[in-house]
Protein backbone atom coordinates (compact mmCIF):
# COMPACT_ATOMS: atom_id res chain seq x y z
CA UNK A 1 0.00 0.00 0.00
CA UNK A 2 1.33 3.70 -1.07
CA UNK A 3 -0.19 6.67 -0.02
CA UNK A 4 0.19 9.36 -2.20
CA UNK A 5 -0.95 13.38 -1.92
CA UNK A 6 -0.57 15.37 -5.70
CA UNK A 7 -0.87 18.88 -4.97
CA UNK A 8 -3.15 18.80 -2.51
CA UNK A 9 -4.56 21.60 -1.18
CA UNK A 10 -7.04 22.94 1.50
CA UNK A 11 -8.62 26.21 3.42
CA UNK A 12 -10.24 26.37 6.50
CA UNK A 13 -13.46 28.96 5.81
CA UNK A 14 -12.81 31.78 6.38
CA UNK A 15 -8.91 31.92 7.40
CA UNK A 16 -5.81 31.37 5.30
CA UNK A 17 -5.01 28.72 7.05
CA UNK A 18 -4.73 25.19 5.47
CA UNK A 19 -2.48 23.60 3.19
CA UNK A 20 -0.84 24.82 -0.46
CA UNK A 21 -0.63 22.83 -3.07
CA UNK A 22 1.56 19.73 -0.70
CA UNK A 23 2.60 16.75 -2.79
CA UNK A 24 4.19 13.86 -1.41
CA UNK A 25 4.20 10.15 -1.44
CA UNK A 26 4.17 7.47 1.47
CA UNK A 27 6.17 4.25 0.04
CA UNK A 28 4.67 0.83 1.15
CA UNK A 29 5.86 0.25 4.38
CA UNK A 30 7.48 3.14 5.11
CA UNK A 31 7.04 5.97 7.83
CA UNK A 32 7.16 9.04 7.08
CA UNK A 33 7.14 11.65 9.86
CA UNK A 34 5.35 14.95 9.30
CA UNK A 35 7.01 18.18 11.33
CA UNK A 36 6.25 21.60 11.43
CA UNK A 37 5.34 24.41 13.85
CA UNK A 38 1.40 24.80 15.42
CA UNK A 39 -0.69 26.55 12.68
CA UNK A 40 1.68 24.33 9.94
CA UNK A 41 -1.12 22.47 8.38
CA UNK A 42 0.69 19.08 9.39
CA UNK A 43 -2.94 18.15 11.41
CA UNK A 44 -5.13 19.68 8.35
CA UNK A 45 -2.66 17.15 6.48
CA UNK A 46 -3.73 14.15 8.75
CA UNK A 47 -7.46 14.81 9.18
CA UNK A 48 -7.74 14.73 5.35
CA UNK A 49 -6.33 11.51 4.43
CA UNK A 50 -7.85 10.25 7.04
CA UNK A 51 -11.18 11.59 5.56
CA UNK A 52 -12.12 13.66 8.79
CA UNK A 53 -11.58 16.56 6.75
CA UNK A 54 -13.16 16.82 3.69
CA UNK A 55 -13.26 19.37 1.16
CA UNK A 56 -9.81 19.58 -0.22
CA UNK A 57 -8.56 20.10 -4.10
CA UNK A 58 -5.88 17.79 -5.75
CA UNK A 59 -5.40 14.23 -5.04
CA UNK A 60 -5.14 11.86 -2.24
CA UNK A 61 -4.73 8.28 -3.64
CA UNK A 62 -3.84 4.88 -1.93
CA UNK A 63 -2.59 2.52 -4.26
CA UNK A 64 -3.56 4.51 -7.18
CA UNK A 65 -7.13 4.74 -5.93
CA UNK A 66 -8.54 8.24 -5.51
CA UNK A 67 -9.62 8.59 -1.74
CA UNK A 68 -10.91 11.96 -1.80
CA UNK A 69 -14.68 11.02 -2.57
CA UNK A 70 -14.42 7.92 0.17
CA UNK A 71 -16.16 8.33 3.43
CA UNK A 72 -14.26 8.22 6.72
CA UNK A 73 -15.47 4.98 7.57
CA UNK A 74 -14.79 2.95 4.08
CA UNK A 75 -11.11 4.35 3.56
CA UNK A 76 -9.77 1.47 6.00
CA UNK A 77 -7.19 3.95 7.53
CA UNK A 78 -5.91 3.19 11.43
CA UNK A 79 -5.23 6.07 13.40
CA UNK A 80 -3.66 6.43 16.52
CA UNK A 81 -4.72 10.22 18.05
CA UNK A 82 -3.00 12.02 20.92
CA UNK A 83 -5.66 11.57 23.38
CA UNK A 84 -5.48 7.62 22.91
CA UNK A 85 -9.66 8.06 22.46
CA UNK A 86 -10.13 4.53 23.78
CA UNK A 87 -13.62 3.80 24.37
CA UNK A 88 -14.07 3.58 27.90
CA UNK A 89 -17.27 1.55 28.32
CA UNK A 90 -15.55 -1.17 26.28
CA UNK A 91 -12.75 -3.08 28.07
CA UNK A 92 -9.22 -3.18 26.62
CA UNK A 93 -9.58 -6.29 24.41
CA UNK A 94 -12.95 -5.31 23.27
CA UNK A 95 -11.30 -2.07 22.20
CA UNK A 96 -9.13 -3.90 19.83
CA UNK A 97 -11.48 -6.15 18.43
CA UNK A 98 -14.11 -2.97 17.60
CA UNK A 99 -13.29 -2.76 14.26
CA UNK A 100 -13.34 -6.13 13.45
CA UNK A 101 -16.99 -6.46 15.81
CA UNK A 102 -17.61 -3.79 12.17
CA UNK A 103 -16.39 -6.30 9.57
CA UNK A 104 -18.73 -8.73 11.06
CA UNK A 105 -15.87 -10.89 12.62
CA UNK A 106 -16.91 -13.91 13.93
CA UNK A 107 -17.27 -13.37 17.77
CA UNK A 108 -14.44 -16.15 18.81
CA UNK A 109 -12.01 -15.36 15.79
CA UNK A 110 -12.34 -11.33 16.27
CA UNK A 111 -11.18 -11.88 20.21
CA UNK A 112 -8.36 -14.15 19.03
CA UNK A 113 -6.99 -11.55 16.85
CA UNK A 114 -7.57 -8.55 19.69
CA UNK A 115 -5.87 -10.50 22.16
CA UNK A 116 -2.91 -11.61 19.41
CA UNK A 117 -2.79 -7.95 18.94
CA UNK A 118 -2.45 -7.14 22.58
CA UNK A 119 0.58 -9.61 23.21
CA UNK A 120 1.98 -8.10 20.21
CA UNK A 121 2.06 -4.68 21.62
CA UNK A 122 2.45 -5.94 25.49
CA UNK A 123 -0.42 -5.89 26.98
CA UNK A 124 -1.75 -9.56 26.77
CA UNK A 125 -2.74 -10.04 30.46
CA UNK A 126 -4.35 -6.92 30.36
CA UNK A 127 -6.78 -7.93 27.98
CA UNK A 128 -10.27 -7.38 30.20
CA UNK A 129 -9.26 -4.35 32.06
CA UNK A 130 -11.24 -1.80 31.98
CA UNK A 131 -9.48 1.39 29.83
CA UNK A 132 -9.15 3.68 32.59
CA UNK A 133 -7.41 1.54 34.82
CA UNK A 134 -4.35 1.43 31.92
CA UNK A 135 -1.41 4.41 31.88
CA UNK A 136 -1.50 6.41 29.17
CA UNK A 137 1.47 4.74 27.72
CA UNK A 138 0.03 1.79 27.94
CA UNK A 139 -3.62 2.97 26.29
CA UNK A 140 -1.72 4.37 23.43
CA UNK A 141 -0.39 0.69 23.11
CA UNK A 142 -3.89 -0.34 22.61
CA UNK A 143 -5.14 2.51 20.74
CA UNK A 144 -1.96 1.06 18.08
CA UNK A 145 -3.18 -2.36 18.65
CA UNK A 146 -6.93 -1.03 17.91
CA UNK A 147 -5.99 0.75 14.80
CA UNK A 148 -3.57 -2.26 13.75
CA UNK A 149 -6.17 -4.60 13.92
CA UNK A 150 -7.91 -3.96 10.90
CA UNK A 151 -5.33 -4.69 8.89
CA UNK A 152 -5.19 -1.00 7.52
CA UNK A 153 -4.52 0.49 4.01
CA UNK A 154 -2.76 3.36 5.63
CA UNK A 155 -1.58 3.77 9.37
CA UNK A 156 -1.52 7.43 10.76
CA UNK A 157 -0.09 8.48 14.07
CA UNK A 158 -1.26 11.85 15.24
CA UNK A 159 1.28 13.33 17.78
CA UNK A 160 1.04 9.88 19.43
CA UNK A 161 3.65 10.57 21.89
CA UNK A 162 2.96 13.78 22.87
CA UNK A 163 0.72 13.16 25.96
CA UNK A 164 3.00 11.24 28.04
CA UNK A 165 5.87 11.77 30.63
CA UNK A 166 9.15 11.76 28.69
CA UNK A 167 10.21 8.97 30.85
CA UNK A 168 7.59 6.65 28.62
CA UNK A 169 8.01 8.05 25.51
CA UNK A 170 11.79 7.20 24.30
CA UNK A 171 10.68 3.65 25.21
CA UNK A 172 7.18 3.61 23.78
CA UNK A 173 8.72 5.53 20.77
CA UNK A 174 11.28 2.42 19.91
CA UNK A 175 8.10 0.22 20.10
CA UNK A 176 5.63 2.07 18.00
CA UNK A 177 8.24 1.70 15.43
CA UNK A 178 9.85 -1.72 15.78
CA UNK A 179 5.80 -2.33 15.12
CA UNK A 180 4.82 -0.40 12.06
CA UNK A 181 7.65 -2.08 10.71
CA UNK A 182 7.07 -5.40 11.63
CA UNK A 183 3.46 -5.18 10.25
CA UNK A 184 5.13 -3.48 6.83
CA UNK A 185 2.44 -0.40 7.80
CA UNK A 186 2.34 2.50 5.49
CA UNK A 187 2.60 5.35 8.08
CA UNK A 188 2.17 8.81 8.61
CA UNK A 189 3.24 10.62 11.60
CA UNK A 190 3.12 13.91 12.53
CA UNK A 191 4.58 15.60 15.42
CA UNK A 192 5.72 18.59 16.66
CA UNK A 193 8.95 16.88 17.89
CA UNK A 194 11.93 16.76 15.59
CA UNK A 195 13.55 14.36 17.75
CA UNK A 196 10.96 12.01 18.22
CA UNK A 197 10.61 12.57 13.87
CA UNK A 198 14.20 12.57 13.24
CA UNK A 199 14.56 8.96 15.59
CA UNK A 200 11.59 7.09 13.99
CA UNK A 201 10.95 8.26 10.65
CA UNK A 202 12.34 6.86 6.84
CA UNK A 203 11.96 9.97 5.59
CA UNK A 204 11.30 13.35 6.97
CA UNK A 205 8.36 16.12 5.33
CA UNK A 206 8.64 19.69 6.84
CA UNK A 207 5.53 22.06 6.98
CA UNK A 208 5.51 25.19 7.71
CA UNK A 209 2.25 27.44 6.54
CA UNK A 210 0.74 25.19 4.43
CA UNK A 211 3.24 24.73 2.41
CA UNK A 212 6.17 21.30 2.11
CA UNK A 213 9.46 23.15 2.87
CA UNK A 214 11.45 19.62 2.24
CA UNK A 215 11.22 15.62 2.52
CA UNK A 216 13.78 13.90 2.58
CA UNK A 217 16.18 10.98 5.03
CA UNK A 218 16.61 12.47 9.08
CA UNK A 219 20.03 12.79 7.74
CA UNK A 220 19.65 15.09 5.09
CA UNK A 221 17.18 16.94 6.63
CA UNK A 222 19.43 17.67 9.11
CA UNK A 223 22.84 17.92 7.17
CA UNK A 224 21.80 19.24 4.36
CA UNK A 225 18.39 21.28 5.15
CA UNK A 226 16.84 23.17 2.01
CA UNK A 227 16.16 26.33 3.48
CA UNK A 228 16.61 28.61 6.84
CA UNK A 229 13.55 27.66 8.23
CA UNK A 230 14.23 24.04 7.74
CA UNK A 231 16.99 24.23 9.36
CA UNK A 232 15.46 26.22 12.37
CA UNK A 233 13.31 23.89 13.22
CA UNK A 234 15.56 20.95 13.19
CA UNK A 235 18.16 20.37 15.81
CA UNK A 236 20.13 22.61 17.81
CA UNK A 237 21.77 25.29 15.12
CA UNK A 238 23.66 29.18 15.22
CA UNK A 239 22.53 30.86 11.71
CA UNK A 240 24.01 34.32 11.15
CA UNK A 241 23.90 36.16 8.28
CA UNK A 242 26.87 36.52 5.95
CA UNK A 243 28.35 37.91 2.17
CA UNK A 244 30.12 35.78 -0.32
CA UNK A 245 33.42 38.06 -0.59
CA UNK A 246 35.12 35.21 -3.18
CA UNK A 247 35.94 31.82 -3.79
CA UNK A 248 35.35 29.74 -1.26
CA UNK A 249 35.48 33.22 1.28
CA UNK A 250 32.41 34.21 3.39
CA UNK A 251 32.23 37.85 5.31
CA UNK A 252 30.21 37.20 8.21
CA UNK A 253 30.41 40.99 9.47
CA UNK A 254 32.73 40.05 12.44
CA UNK A 255 34.71 37.24 10.73
CA UNK A 256 36.06 35.98 7.71
CA UNK A 257 35.38 32.39 7.63
CA UNK A 258 36.22 29.69 4.33
CA UNK A 259 33.33 28.32 3.07
CA UNK A 260 32.67 26.24 0.32
CA UNK A 261 30.38 28.72 -1.82
CA UNK A 262 30.57 26.72 -4.92
CA UNK A 263 29.18 28.93 -8.02
CA UNK A 264 28.11 31.89 -5.83
CA UNK A 265 28.71 34.81 -7.19
CA UNK A 266 30.69 37.74 -4.91
CA UNK A 267 28.27 39.86 -2.83
CA UNK A 268 25.69 37.19 -2.25
CA UNK A 269 23.66 37.32 0.78
CA UNK A 270 22.84 34.29 2.20
CA UNK A 271 22.76 32.40 5.58
CA UNK A 272 25.43 30.46 7.21
CA UNK A 273 24.07 27.20 9.28
CA UNK A 274 26.88 25.88 12.04
CA UNK A 275 25.83 22.51 13.96
CA UNK A 276 26.64 22.98 17.48
CA UNK A 277 28.76 19.77 17.36
CA UNK A 278 30.49 21.10 14.70
CA UNK A 279 32.00 23.59 17.13
CA UNK A 280 35.68 23.00 18.22
CA UNK A 281 36.44 23.94 21.73
CA UNK A 282 39.98 26.08 21.72
CA UNK A 283 41.84 24.97 18.42
CA UNK A 284 45.52 25.28 18.31
CA UNK A 285 46.41 28.86 16.94
CA UNK A 286 46.66 28.43 12.96
CA UNK A 287 43.66 26.38 12.55
CA UNK A 288 41.37 27.53 10.08
CA UNK A 289 38.32 29.57 10.95
CA UNK A 290 39.76 29.93 14.33
CA UNK A 291 37.41 32.91 15.90
CA UNK A 292 38.37 33.80 19.49
CA UNK A 293 35.90 35.52 22.31
CA UNK A 294 34.29 34.54 25.47
CA UNK A 295 31.97 31.61 26.71
CA UNK A 296 28.46 32.86 27.97
CA UNK A 297 25.94 30.85 29.37
CA UNK A 298 26.75 26.84 29.79
CA UNK A 299 23.92 24.22 30.52
CA UNK A 300 25.84 20.88 31.73
CA UNK A 301 24.53 17.30 30.12
CA UNK A 302 26.39 15.13 31.31
CA UNK A 303 28.23 13.46 28.95
CA UNK A 304 28.82 17.16 27.20
CA UNK A 305 28.19 20.98 28.06
CA UNK A 306 25.99 22.82 25.76
CA UNK A 307 27.56 26.65 26.03
CA UNK A 308 27.14 29.96 24.12
CA UNK A 309 30.50 31.60 23.07
CA UNK A 310 30.25 34.71 22.53
CA UNK A 311 32.19 36.58 19.81
CA UNK A 312 32.19 40.73 19.54
CA UNK A 313 30.56 41.92 17.07
CA UNK A 314 28.60 39.23 16.18
CA UNK A 315 24.61 39.61 16.36
CA UNK A 316 24.19 36.37 18.59
CA UNK A 317 26.58 33.85 20.04
CA UNK A 318 27.53 30.56 18.58
CA UNK A 319 25.37 27.88 20.17
CA UNK A 320 28.49 24.93 20.81
CA UNK A 321 28.48 21.77 22.58
CA UNK A 322 31.66 19.78 23.48
CA UNK A 323 32.93 17.63 26.55
CA UNK A 324 34.56 21.02 27.77
CA UNK A 325 33.49 24.46 26.99
CA UNK A 326 36.14 26.56 24.82
CA UNK A 327 37.61 29.93 27.13
CA UNK A 328 38.94 32.07 24.60
CA UNK A 329 38.50 30.36 21.09
CA UNK A 330 36.64 28.12 18.61
CA UNK A 331 36.70 27.05 15.04
CA UNK A 332 34.12 25.58 12.23
CA UNK A 333 35.78 23.08 9.88
CA UNK A 334 35.09 25.03 6.63
CA UNK A 335 32.80 21.77 5.50
CA UNK A 336 30.95 22.21 8.40
CA UNK A 337 29.17 25.63 7.30
CA UNK A 338 26.57 25.43 5.88
CA UNK A 339 24.90 27.79 3.03
CA UNK A 340 21.85 28.62 2.78
CA UNK A 341 20.76 30.84 0.32
CA UNK A 342 16.95 31.55 1.52
CA UNK B 1 -18.61 28.26 60.57
CA UNK B 2 -19.61 26.27 57.44
CA UNK B 3 -20.14 23.09 59.07
CA UNK B 4 -22.31 24.95 61.35
CA UNK B 5 -24.19 26.60 58.32
CA UNK B 6 -24.74 23.31 56.54
CA UNK B 7 -25.94 22.23 59.85
CA UNK B 8 -28.58 24.64 59.94
CA UNK B 9 -29.58 24.46 56.20
CA UNK B 10 -29.74 20.49 56.53
CA UNK B 11 -32.27 21.09 59.72
CA UNK B 12 -34.15 23.36 57.24
CA UNK B 13 -34.70 20.84 54.64
CA UNK B 14 -35.13 18.06 56.89
CA UNK B 15 -37.13 19.12 60.00
CA UNK B 16 -40.25 19.51 57.43
CA UNK B 17 -40.02 16.26 56.46
CA UNK B 18 -39.50 14.69 59.90
CA UNK B 19 -42.53 17.07 61.00
CA UNK B 20 -44.57 15.11 58.22
CA UNK B 21 -43.74 11.70 58.88
CA UNK B 22 -44.07 12.33 62.96
CA UNK B 23 -47.66 14.19 61.71
CA UNK B 24 -48.51 11.55 59.65
CA UNK B 25 -48.84 8.52 62.12
CA UNK B 26 -50.13 11.49 65.09
CA UNK B 27 -53.56 10.69 66.44
CA UNK B 28 -54.25 14.28 67.03
CA UNK B 29 -52.48 17.48 66.08
CA UNK B 30 -53.84 20.89 66.32
CA UNK B 31 -52.25 24.10 68.25
CA UNK B 32 -49.63 21.85 69.81
CA UNK B 33 -45.89 21.63 68.94
CA UNK B 34 -45.99 18.25 68.85
CA UNK B 35 -48.90 15.66 68.03
CA UNK B 36 -50.20 13.38 70.37
CA UNK B 37 -50.82 9.40 70.18
CA UNK B 38 -49.68 6.92 67.67
CA UNK B 39 -51.64 6.06 64.97
CA UNK B 40 -51.57 4.07 61.47
CA UNK B 41 -55.82 5.28 60.74
CA UNK B 42 -54.50 7.97 58.39
CA UNK B 43 -52.72 5.63 55.68
CA UNK B 44 -55.60 3.75 56.09
CA UNK B 45 -58.14 6.33 55.29
CA UNK B 46 -56.11 7.19 52.11
CA UNK B 47 -56.01 3.98 50.89
CA UNK B 48 -59.59 3.63 51.42
CA UNK B 49 -59.90 7.00 49.82
CA UNK B 50 -60.18 6.56 45.86
CA UNK B 51 -59.63 9.65 44.40
CA UNK B 52 -56.40 9.27 45.88
CA UNK B 53 -55.26 5.98 44.79
CA UNK B 54 -56.26 7.13 41.50
CA UNK B 55 -54.19 10.23 41.37
CA UNK B 56 -51.70 7.57 42.84
CA UNK B 57 -52.07 5.67 39.25
CA UNK B 58 -51.92 9.07 37.39
CA UNK B 59 -49.09 10.32 38.66
CA UNK B 60 -47.13 7.22 38.00
CA UNK B 61 -48.55 6.95 34.37
CA UNK B 62 -47.53 10.64 33.29
CA UNK B 63 -44.19 10.32 35.35
CA UNK B 64 -43.37 7.42 33.33
CA UNK B 65 -44.48 9.06 29.96
CA UNK B 66 -42.65 11.29 30.42
CA UNK B 67 -39.68 9.54 30.91
CA UNK B 68 -40.04 7.74 27.58
CA UNK B 69 -40.95 10.54 25.15
CA UNK B 70 -38.26 12.74 26.97
CA UNK B 71 -35.77 9.36 26.64
CA UNK B 72 -36.54 9.63 22.54
CA UNK B 73 -36.51 13.25 21.76
CA UNK B 74 -33.63 14.35 24.39
CA UNK B 75 -30.97 11.97 23.06
CA UNK B 76 -31.04 12.80 19.41
CA UNK B 77 -31.75 16.64 20.49
CA UNK B 78 -28.92 16.53 22.86
CA UNK B 79 -26.47 15.25 20.31
CA UNK B 80 -27.25 17.42 17.28
CA UNK B 81 -27.34 20.43 19.42
CA UNK B 82 -24.05 18.99 20.41
CA UNK B 83 -22.88 18.62 16.80
CA UNK B 84 -24.67 21.58 15.48
CA UNK B 85 -23.07 24.30 18.39
CA UNK B 86 -19.52 22.44 17.23
CA UNK B 87 -20.23 24.20 13.71
CA UNK B 88 -21.16 27.31 15.00
CA UNK B 89 -25.06 27.02 15.33
CA UNK B 90 -25.36 27.42 19.13
CA UNK B 91 -27.91 29.89 19.32
CA UNK B 92 -30.56 26.90 19.33
CA UNK B 93 -28.55 25.50 21.76
CA UNK B 94 -28.43 28.30 24.02
CA UNK B 95 -32.68 28.73 23.68
CA UNK B 96 -32.93 25.15 24.74
CA UNK B 97 -30.83 25.41 27.71
CA UNK B 98 -32.48 28.64 28.84
CA UNK B 99 -36.27 27.74 28.32
CA UNK B 100 -37.20 26.85 31.57
CA UNK B 101 -35.36 29.12 33.51
CA UNK B 102 -36.67 32.22 30.98
CA UNK B 103 -40.45 30.51 30.45
CA UNK B 104 -42.25 29.71 33.64
CA UNK B 105 -44.18 26.52 33.51
CA UNK B 106 -47.62 28.90 34.13
CA UNK B 107 -47.41 30.11 30.55
CA UNK B 108 -46.94 26.68 28.80
CA UNK B 109 -50.16 26.34 30.65
CA UNK B 110 -51.97 29.06 30.12
CA UNK B 111 -51.15 28.37 26.30
CA UNK B 112 -52.55 25.03 26.04
CA UNK B 113 -55.63 26.11 27.75
CA UNK B 114 -56.52 28.63 25.25
CA UNK B 115 -55.27 26.33 22.06
CA UNK B 116 -56.58 22.75 23.27
CA UNK B 117 -59.89 24.22 24.19
CA UNK B 118 -61.48 25.30 20.82
CA UNK B 119 -63.52 22.78 18.93
CA UNK B 120 -60.54 21.68 16.55
CA UNK B 121 -58.76 20.60 19.27
CA UNK B 122 -60.62 19.61 22.41
CA UNK B 123 -58.26 18.14 24.24
CA UNK B 124 -57.97 19.74 27.32
CA UNK B 125 -58.19 17.79 30.24
CA UNK B 126 -56.90 14.96 28.87
CA UNK B 127 -54.15 12.25 29.67
CA UNK B 128 -52.24 12.80 26.64
CA UNK B 129 -52.19 16.55 26.68
CA UNK B 130 -51.23 16.20 30.14
CA UNK B 131 -48.35 13.87 29.54
CA UNK B 132 -46.72 16.15 26.60
CA UNK B 133 -47.17 19.30 28.74
CA UNK B 134 -44.82 17.20 31.48
CA UNK B 135 -42.60 15.90 28.74
CA UNK B 136 -42.16 19.47 27.25
CA UNK B 137 -42.04 21.02 30.68
CA UNK B 138 -39.19 18.28 31.50
CA UNK B 139 -37.27 18.30 28.42
CA UNK B 140 -34.73 20.56 28.45
CA UNK B 141 -33.81 19.86 32.13
CA UNK B 142 -32.73 15.94 30.25
CA UNK B 143 -31.47 17.45 27.23
CA UNK B 144 -28.97 20.18 29.39
CA UNK B 145 -27.93 16.99 31.58
CA UNK B 146 -26.91 15.36 28.59
CA UNK B 147 -25.20 18.18 26.81
CA UNK B 148 -23.18 18.42 29.63
CA UNK B 149 -22.14 15.07 29.01
CA UNK B 150 -21.71 15.58 25.89
CA UNK B 151 -19.53 18.25 26.20
CA UNK B 152 -17.58 16.63 28.86
CA UNK B 153 -16.92 13.57 27.59
CA UNK B 154 -15.28 15.22 24.66
CA UNK B 155 -17.65 12.27 22.40
CA UNK B 156 -16.39 13.88 19.05
CA UNK B 157 -12.65 12.54 19.46
CA UNK B 158 -14.07 8.79 20.25
CA UNK B 159 -16.35 9.19 17.36
CA UNK B 160 -13.73 10.35 15.20
CA UNK B 161 -11.76 7.35 16.68
CA UNK B 162 -14.76 4.96 15.79
CA UNK B 163 -15.51 6.58 12.34
CA UNK B 164 -11.73 5.63 11.28
CA UNK B 165 -11.91 2.19 12.48
CA UNK B 166 -14.72 1.52 10.02
CA UNK B 167 -18.47 2.50 11.72
CA UNK B 168 -21.07 4.95 9.85
CA UNK B 169 -22.77 7.47 11.61
CA UNK B 170 -24.99 5.74 13.28
CA UNK B 171 -22.94 2.65 14.42
CA UNK B 172 -21.10 5.88 16.00
CA UNK B 173 -24.12 6.68 17.85
CA UNK B 174 -25.24 3.57 18.71
CA UNK B 175 -22.01 1.82 19.61
CA UNK B 176 -20.44 4.94 21.24
CA UNK B 177 -22.27 7.55 21.99
CA UNK B 178 -25.25 5.79 23.67
CA UNK B 179 -23.27 3.74 25.44
CA UNK B 180 -20.90 6.89 27.04
CA UNK B 181 -24.52 8.74 27.71
CA UNK B 182 -26.03 6.25 30.01
CA UNK B 183 -24.78 7.65 33.55
CA UNK B 184 -26.52 11.42 31.84
CA UNK B 185 -29.08 9.54 30.75
CA UNK B 186 -30.01 7.87 34.12
CA UNK B 187 -29.20 10.91 36.17
CA UNK B 188 -31.17 13.02 33.55
CA UNK B 189 -34.40 10.58 34.04
CA UNK B 190 -34.48 10.55 37.71
CA UNK B 191 -35.03 14.23 37.34
CA UNK B 192 -37.61 14.39 34.98
CA UNK B 193 -39.35 12.19 37.13
CA UNK B 194 -39.47 13.67 39.90
CA UNK B 195 -40.27 17.06 38.67
CA UNK B 196 -43.47 15.55 36.76
CA UNK B 197 -44.47 13.86 40.11
CA UNK B 198 -44.03 16.83 42.02
CA UNK B 199 -45.20 19.32 39.38
CA UNK B 200 -48.40 20.92 40.04
CA UNK B 201 -48.90 24.08 38.40
CA UNK B 202 -49.79 23.01 35.24
CA UNK B 203 -51.18 19.63 35.83
CA UNK B 204 -53.69 21.99 38.13
CA UNK B 205 -54.68 23.59 35.13
CA UNK B 206 -54.53 20.98 32.75
CA UNK B 207 -56.62 17.72 34.39
CA UNK B 208 -60.08 17.12 34.45
CA UNK B 209 -61.34 15.52 37.19
CA UNK B 210 -60.61 12.06 36.23
CA UNK B 211 -56.60 11.86 35.51
CA UNK B 212 -55.89 14.58 38.15
CA UNK B 213 -52.58 13.99 39.51
CA UNK B 214 -51.52 13.28 43.08
CA UNK B 215 -49.94 16.87 43.97
CA UNK B 216 -53.64 18.07 42.72
CA UNK B 217 -55.31 15.91 44.71
CA UNK B 218 -53.68 16.54 47.62
CA UNK B 219 -54.41 19.94 48.00
CA UNK B 220 -57.61 19.20 49.16
CA UNK B 221 -56.61 17.01 51.76
CA UNK B 222 -55.34 20.12 53.56
CA UNK B 223 -59.03 20.90 54.05
CA UNK B 224 -59.25 17.99 56.48
CA UNK B 225 -57.12 16.38 59.25
CA UNK B 226 -53.78 17.73 59.60
CA UNK B 227 -52.67 14.06 59.94
CA UNK B 228 -54.12 12.93 56.86
CA UNK B 229 -52.41 15.59 54.77
CA UNK B 230 -49.21 14.79 56.31
CA UNK B 231 -50.06 10.99 55.55
CA UNK B 232 -50.88 12.34 51.83
CA UNK B 233 -47.91 13.86 51.82
CA UNK B 234 -45.69 11.47 52.83
CA UNK B 235 -46.97 9.38 50.07
CA UNK B 236 -46.38 11.66 47.48
CA UNK B 237 -42.46 11.52 48.65
CA UNK B 238 -42.50 8.08 48.67
CA UNK B 239 -43.51 8.36 45.19
CA UNK B 240 -41.62 10.60 43.84
CA UNK B 241 -38.63 8.82 45.74
CA UNK B 242 -40.03 5.53 43.74
CA UNK B 243 -40.45 6.75 40.36
CA UNK B 244 -36.81 7.84 40.54
CA UNK B 245 -35.63 4.41 41.32
CA UNK B 246 -37.96 2.99 38.87
CA UNK B 247 -36.83 4.58 35.78
CA UNK B 248 -33.20 4.29 36.69
CA UNK B 249 -33.50 0.75 37.09
CA UNK B 250 -35.29 0.59 33.44
CA UNK B 251 -32.77 2.45 31.78
CA UNK B 252 -29.98 0.12 33.61
CA UNK B 253 -31.73 -3.03 32.28
CA UNK B 254 -32.48 -1.81 28.71
CA UNK B 255 -28.22 -0.67 28.45
CA UNK B 256 -27.20 -4.16 29.50
CA UNK B 257 -29.23 -5.81 27.15
CA UNK B 258 -27.88 -5.17 23.37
Amino acid sequence: MSLLLDTVSYNYPGSTHGLHEVSLDVRTGELVAVIGPSGSGKSTLLKLVSGLETGHTGRIALDGEDMSRTPVHRRHIGMVFQSYALFPHLSVLDNVAYGLKLRKVATAERRQRAQALLDTVGLGEYAQRAVAQLSGGQQQRVALARALAIDPRALLLDEPLSALDASVRGHLRDQIRAIQQRFGATTLLVTHDQEEALAMADRVAMLKDGRLLQIATPREIYEQPASRAVAEFVGLSTILPAKVAGLNKLDLGFAQLAAPTGMRAPGTALHVLVRPEHIAADPAPGTPNRIAGRCGAQRYLGALTRYDFEVPGAPKPFLAESARPATEAIAIAPEHLRLLDH
Amino acid sequence: MVRGISLLYGLYLLLPIALLLVGSVGGNWTNTLLPTGLTGQWYVDLWLDTSFRKAFVSSLVVALSACAINTVLALPLAYALYHGARRGGSLAARIVSATPVAVPAITLAFGYMIVFNTDLAPWLGSMPLLIAAHAILTLPYLTNTLLTDLRHLGLDRLEQAAATLGASGWQQFSGIVLPSLRQSLISGLVMVAAISVGEFGVSNLLTSFQNRTYPVVLLQAFYGATGFACAATVILLVLASASALLSSSLVKQRAVTP
